[in-house]
């Protein structure tokens, strides 16, 4: 079931300017197909974020293109869904008003903007803290409303950059639970980096995993186990199996 | 990187100096230049005087030692005030921080000379010690006092306790930890609030020689190209005031810089 | 650890009641009502202070009477000068007040926006810094004497030297933040599809006012500062215009100076000084509830 192209990197390279230039990627080709959930892996300071962030439109290639939807990607907006690494909740506006935020930015009126909100967060399940300050909110709470608030703007595109790197072991489970439930109700493209080799698999369609700087294509695994995943998934063959076959693929290539 | 930022600082700059330029030749004939002061009028003031005029004031005032000896007299006020008040401030505010019962004896007097603007007291120093040096002087030397007092006393205060847990568990007696531990991590407060008093002893110094106009000061300067009125005099003593505030801004940046070079960095 | 607050409080209260007293005995002592006024003495000058006098009525030969024997409290040159202008401490502490306040109130957004106009690109933050810095190394109150020259003794003229006094204690903060505390705002808003006015008001000054909030007292302070100072320089009323002796600065020096006026007057401002940083204190914590 071949859909179109969503996400597309053609030929990209990234320099960083300075004083000592370097190469963040390097003739790298990369195509997300909507509707699909692809999972970057890489080890750190392999360019992904500097992927991520020129999908997002808050970078430019140096080299090659970079496509959303067709059309050359040329800034940032709502219709790129991007969910930094740092936290960037906005402190001083309720939980409420976080998610209604990028609604509230294209002109929806509060009653629209007021269901909105009140989907996302029975989604979420943050009820209880709808009229809350951000600093009243777990760190893994806190993510949980970064990416419903891009979810509000029903963008094209969903980036999240490592969004449960910060977050212990088991916050990170229940994270990656609640974010896989979240993607089962409302299907959207998303490409979701990390370094976490058995959060990429729990949670995507296809991986790609990306060299080391200057990060290049290294291997494309589909990940072919049912959804909705378990905490069961974790131990059963076909995941061990991937695990293996990542662990491979990043262990062998360059010396 | 930097030489982008210096080029970018310098193409500003020249360009500030030709827009003014433009202006002053421009509203030449424009501007109005009646003015009246008080009951009466003074002719022909260029409001925006030429860089032309400026230069040819700036050769007068050069010159006839109008302005060095302006500045020296002011200068020196300026570090005599920031000396004493320094001094006694940091003293002050390092025992403040250290034993919190002389905080308390000291406080109401630290308070109200805290809420006191500086210049109030100007009057009430110049009925006891007269016009002159002291009165002035002195008044630097008590907002300086006050500024420093806080952040010498904050500085104390905001050694993280695990530092002084420490030392102490290494044998270190209070006043061994105090020099070498709790002296060192109080230094960046000390100096930004040395900072910021020395921008408040120039305005300070500035407003003093103005109500007490008596040659040579800079305050002077002012108020006598302001009586007159000559505008290119005020300006260049205008700018002469701006200059040394950065130049001693720079100068206690550059000596908090050397002093604390062993401090990580934490930005 | 209530003992001790309550011992504080006391070594509090006995150092000020000491400096209280151990003036009172000085002052008594030294006989010098010019230079040293005793207590009683600065606390009838309160009295005639705030007691509002009246004009005096023009007799036939054209003569002013002097109001001494009219009202209460103290009399000297300076007290006389006021009480016959109609002066009082609480019109003049009023007046100063209201410019203290409009300084902070035009001055703090008019800092902020040149804080996030520098701290918004590199570029131009590099092109117009450096003229920044130029410009705020002038004291407000210097500039008061050139801004005389196109506005004359107005209103305006003195307060524009409070404004940006206020205004410059707000660019710092707001640069720092908009530079670096605030990237990752800025790209998750920009990512949400804000831009523009929304993203100015939405996300740079909230993310910003701690910053600058925190540094309100200061501000505060400055703004009392200016206020104080231009009206010892150039108004016929206010705090300022109190201390040197009322009326306008040319007829100043006919005025001989009354210390008891000038310390009465002093701890007036300390005290208004304190109610405000305290009104400060409260209004910073109500806006900043929502930090961590």
């Amino acid at each position: 079931m071949a859909s179109a192209p969503l996400l597309e990197a053609v030929e990209v390279g990234y320099t960083y300017p300075g004083e000592n230039p370097t190469q963040a990627l390097e003739g790298l080709n990369l195509v997300v197909r909507d509707g699909e959930f692809l999972a970057l892996l890489g080890p750190v300071g392999c360019g992904k974020t500097t992927l991520l962030r020129m999908f997002a439109g808050f970078l430019r290639p140096t080299r090659g293109t970079v496509r959303c939807a067709g059309s050359v990607v040329d800034g940032p907006g709502w219709q790129k869904g991007y969910v930094l690494q740092e936290e960037s909740i906005f402190p001083w506006m309720t939980v409420r008003e976080n998610l209604e935020f990028g609604l509230l930015a294209k002109g929806v009126d509060p009653e629209a903007r007021k269901a909105a909100s009140d989907e996302l967060i029975r989604l979420i399940g943050l009820s209880a803290f709808q009229a809350s300050w951000p600093k009243e909110l777990s760190a893994g709470m806190s993510k949980m409303v970064e990416v419903a608030r891009v979810l509000a703007t029903d963008p094209a595109v969903l980036l999240l950059d490592e969004p449960f790197g910060a977050l212990d072991a088991q916050t990170r489970a229940r994270m990656q639970d609640a974010l896989a439930r979240l993607w089962e109700q409302r299907r959207k493209t998303v490409m979701f980096v990390t370094h976490d080799a058995e959060e990429a698999i729990y949670l995507a369609d296809r991986i790609v995993v990306l060299s080391e700087r200057p990060g290049k294509v290294k291997a494309e695994l589909a990940v072919e186990i049912a959804r909705p995943r378990s905490v069961e998934t974790r131990f059963s063959a076909p995941f061990l199996a991937l695990k293996r076959q990542i662990w491979e693929a990043t262990r062998g290539g360059e010396p | 990187m930097v030489a982008v930022r210096v080029r970018r600082a310098v193409v500003a700059l020249v360009a500030l100096v030709l827009l003014y330029g433009i202006a002053a030749q421009a509203l030449h004939g424009r501007l109005p230049d009646r003015i009246w002061m008080g009951s009466h009028y003074v002719d022909n003031i260029q409001l925006l005087p030429t860089w032309g005029s400026l230069a040819e004031e700036g050769v007068f005032l050069a010159e006839s030692d109008i302005l060095a000896s302006s500045v020296l007299v002011s200068t020196r006020r300026v570090l005599a005030g920031l000396l004493l008040g320094s001094l006694v401030g940091i003293a002050i505010g390092l025992a403040t921080g250290r034993a919190r019962r002389f905080d308390a004896i000291a406080d109401p007097w630290v308070t109200f000379f805290r809420f006191t603007p500086a210049l109030a007291l100007l009057p009430l120093y110049v009925v006891w010690f007269g016009y002159g040096e002291l009165s002035k002087i002195l008044l630097i030397a008590s907002s300086v006092a006050v500024i420093t007092l806080l952040g010498a006393h904050h500085g104390v205060r905001a050694v993280p306790r695990v530092y002084l847990d420490a030392a102490a568990s290494l044998g270190a007696s209070p006043r061994l930890a105090f020099r070498r531990v709790v002296l060192p991590y109080a230094l960046p407060h000390i100096f930004a609030s040395i900072r910021v008093a020395t921008g408040l002893a120039w305005v300070t110094i500035v407003v003093a020689e103005l109500i007490d106009a008596k040659m040579p000061s800079l305050g002077y300067l002012l108020a006598l190209s302001g009586a007159y009125p000559r505008v290119p005099t005020m300006l260049i003593a205008l700018a002469t005031v701006g200059a040394l505030v950065l130049a001693f801004d720079l100068i206690v940046l550059f000596v908090h810089a050397r002093a604390t070079r062993w401090m990580r960095r934490t930005s | 650890m209530r003992r001790a607050i309550t011992q504080r409080s006391l070594l509090w209260l006995a150092s000020l009641v000491a400096l209280v007293g151990a003036y009172t005995v000085v002052a008594s002592l030294a006989q010098r009502p010019d230079v040293l006024p005793t207590t009683p003495e600065i606390l009838q000058t309160f009295a005639a202070l705030v007691v509002r006098g009246q004009p005096a009525p023009m007799d036939g030969m054209g003569d002013m009477h002097h109001m001494h024997h009219h009202h209460p409290g103290r009399s000297s040159d300076q007290v006389d000068t006021l009480v016959q202008q109609g002066v009082t401490l609480q019109d003049a502490l009023g007046v100063s007040t209201l410019r203290v306040l409009f300084g902070l109130v035009v001055g703090l957004p008019l800092g902020m926006a040149i804080g996030v106009l520098l701290g918004w690109s590199r570029r131009t933050d590099d092109y117009l810094h450096p003229i920044y810095v130029l410009v705020r190394s002038v004291p407000p109150l210097a500039l008061i004497t050139y801004i005389m020259l196109w506005l004359g003794h107005s209103e305006a003229h003195r307060l524009i030297p409070i404004v940006y006094a206020v205004a410059t204690t707000a660019v710092i903060p707001t640069y720092h933040s908009v530079r670096d505390v605030s990237a990752r705002y800025l790209v998750a808003a920009r990512s949400l599809g804000a831009r523009g006015s929304l993203l100015v008001t939405k996300v740079l000054l909230p993310a910003a006012s701690p910053a600058v909030l925190g540094g309100l007292r200061y501000a505060v302070a400055i703004a009392w500062m200016t206020a104080v100072g231009a009206e010892m320089l150039m108004a016929e009323n206010g705090m300022g215009n109190l201390l040197v002796g009322g009326g306008m600065w040319s007829s100043r020096t006919q005025t001989r100076s009354d210390p008891a006026v000038i310390i009465a007057g002093v701890i007036t401002l300390a005290a208004a000084g304190w109610a405000m940083d305290a009104g400060t204190r409260l209004l910073r914590a109500r806006l900043t509830r929502w930090v961590r």
